[in-house]
């Protein structure tokens, strides 16, 4: 049921099972600033997290950056072609190296250096050279130069994240010891993997901020109760009744049957249908099932009340047809039109009348959400 | 954006065709730095409803100067961010002249993200 905070209401933790009872998330969840600081580490510091596309860094040395929480990161393709994940901190003293650097117009160099005192690191992380300064004692009465420890390159080397991959999808995890990828993302995985997504490149990255804590988009994103009233342009071309969303460990896909008059080449897949997927904490894999060419959404929090939506577009041909313009627009359409609606209820949120929502019976994927993020906190 | 007033500043990514009205003039600058971040984009101030009328110097030190009387302890970064939009510079542009002049010492920051000119 709906508990109010009229001073009576207790909320409960989120129904272990969305048949018999159907606790939403306590909404402060969803307000409180420090539950944004927990989640940095509960949920972001904990999960496999989206940080880019490996087509975007095809040779030795292209990298991008990234920030997760509070954590700056470079993404790299080394030497031998492999993809790897660093801190962007030096091993001297501490200092950032890498200018930010997005993946849209990412940066190659032969070698990581830093701009303080000019370390610098081979494409693997290692210590590959110091300046002259630390090799002698010129400046220090009480040593001599013969007495000065050499610095030891592998003792020396960058503090690497872990990365993994889905196809061209790179992952980072920063917690010690996760979770593998491949358990994280079950079935996802394979399924994604049996599509040629590395033949598509990026051509268009929209980036947009939204006034709304990050799990309320979210949870929209999850589920279509909202689309016959909200997304009506978009829903005459499907069949919202023969549309299905599907619940696993970590991840639910939202399957739109389309009608029947799309044309067959005209997607990466090969059923007559879109599927989104989202994949716990904030990714999202968009295949449409009206455009060759599939896209994602990262959705970033800034602070508890707003997020970033980054929405990513990959086809064929990295230059846009006419068609695929219009493709983006109408994306852009639904995107504008959602963000009205989680933005509204963000303002209900906030207000502080309600303490715990109700999920309705087709909204079992918001309660999977739900319960992720409470599996999270509780952790 | 659902507000029910209209807010002082609306800033724009011209290439991704977004906008946001941010509650300050330094949000403006926060804005650009996650746009940034992200896409490599610039972005312009689309309005900026400053309640005075801006200086007309055209060097940045003068222009600081001249605002300095209307703040305590600096001048928000993002308030010269929309004194100069009038003059056609987008954000990025003036972050960077801000970075220029601030090196050869002629500004500093008394505050984080506010600017006083020597
Ligand atoms: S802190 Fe990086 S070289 Fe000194
Ligand atoms: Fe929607």
């Amino acid at each position: 049921m709906t508990r109010w905070n009229n001073g009576r209401d207790e909320v409960e933790p989120v129904s272990p099972d969305i048949t018999d009872e159907t606790n939403a998330l306590p909404a402060r969840y969803f307000t409180d600033p420090d539950v944004h600081e927990m989640e940095k580490e509960n949920v972001f510091g904990r999960y496999w997290v989206y940080a880019g596309h490996a087509n975007c860094i095809p040779e030795p040395g292209d990298h991008f950056t990234r920030s997760i929480g509070d954590r700056e990161i470079i993404i790299v393709r080394t030497q031998d072609g492999d993809i790897e994940a660093f801190y962007n901190v030096c091993a001297h003293r501490g200092s950032a190296m890498v200018e930010e650097t997005p993946m849209t117009d990412p940066g190659n160099a032969s070698r990581i250096q830093c701009p303080y005192h000019l370390w610098t690191y081979d494409l693997e992380g290692e210590l590959a050279s110091t300046p002259k300064s630390f090799e002698d004692a010129r400046l220090n009465p009480d040593l001599e130069d013969e007495d000065v420890s050499p610095v030891d390159p592998e003792e020396n080397s960058l503090m690497s994240v872990h990365t993994d991959r889905i196809g061209p999808f790179v992952f980072v995890n920063f917690d010690e010891e996760p979770m593998s990828l491949a358990e994280q993302a079950g079935t996802m995985k394979t399924e994604l993997e049996s599509l040629p997504l590395e033949e598509y490149h990026l051509s268009r990255r929209i980036v947009s901020e939204v006034a709304c804590n990050w799990k309320v988009f979210a949870g929209n994103y999850s589920e279509c109760d909202h689309c016959q009233t909200n997304h009506q342009d978009w829903v005459k071309d499907l069949e919202l009744l023969d549309s299905e969303l599907e619940v696993n460990d970590y991840h639910w896909i939202l399957h739109y049957k389309h009608r029947e008059d799309v044309e067959d080449e005209m997607r990466i897949h090969d059923e007559h249908e879109a599927k989104f997927y989202y994949f716990w904490p904030n990714f999202t894999v968009n295949m449409y099932g009206t455009a060759d060419g599939y896209g994602t959404y990262i959705i970033d929090p800034i602070d508890e009340g707003r997020f970033q939506l980054v929405a990513d577009y990959y086809f064929r041909d990295p230059d846009l047809t006419e068609e695929e313009e219009t493709f983006i627009r109408t994306s852009r359409q639904l995107q504008e039109e959602d963000i009205e609606l989680v933005e509204r209820q963000q303002r209900g949120l906030n207000s502080g009348a309600i303490a715990q929502a109700r999920l309705g019976p087709n909204e079992h994927t918001v309660h999977r959400l739900h319960r992720l993020a409470q599996e999270a906190y509780e952790a | 954006m659902t507000h029910h007033q209209q807010s002082a500043f609306t800033v724009a990514c011209q290439e991704c065709s977004v906008d946001m009205e941010p509650d300050s003039a330094n949000e403006v600058v926060d804005f650009y730095r996650r746009h940034r971040r992200q896409t490599g984009h610039d972005v312009v101030l689309t309005r900026a409803d400053l309640e005075f009328e801006p200086p007309t110097a055209d060097d940045l030190v003068t222009v600081i100067a001249d605002l300095e009387n209307r703040y305590e302890n600096g001048v928000p970064i993002g308030i010269v961010a929309a004194t100069m939009s009038e003059r056609g510079f987008s954000v990025g542009e003036t972050l960077d002249e801000i970075y220029e002049v601030r090196m050869t010492g002629a500004l500093y920051e008394p505050r984080d993200d506010h600017l006083a000119a020597f």
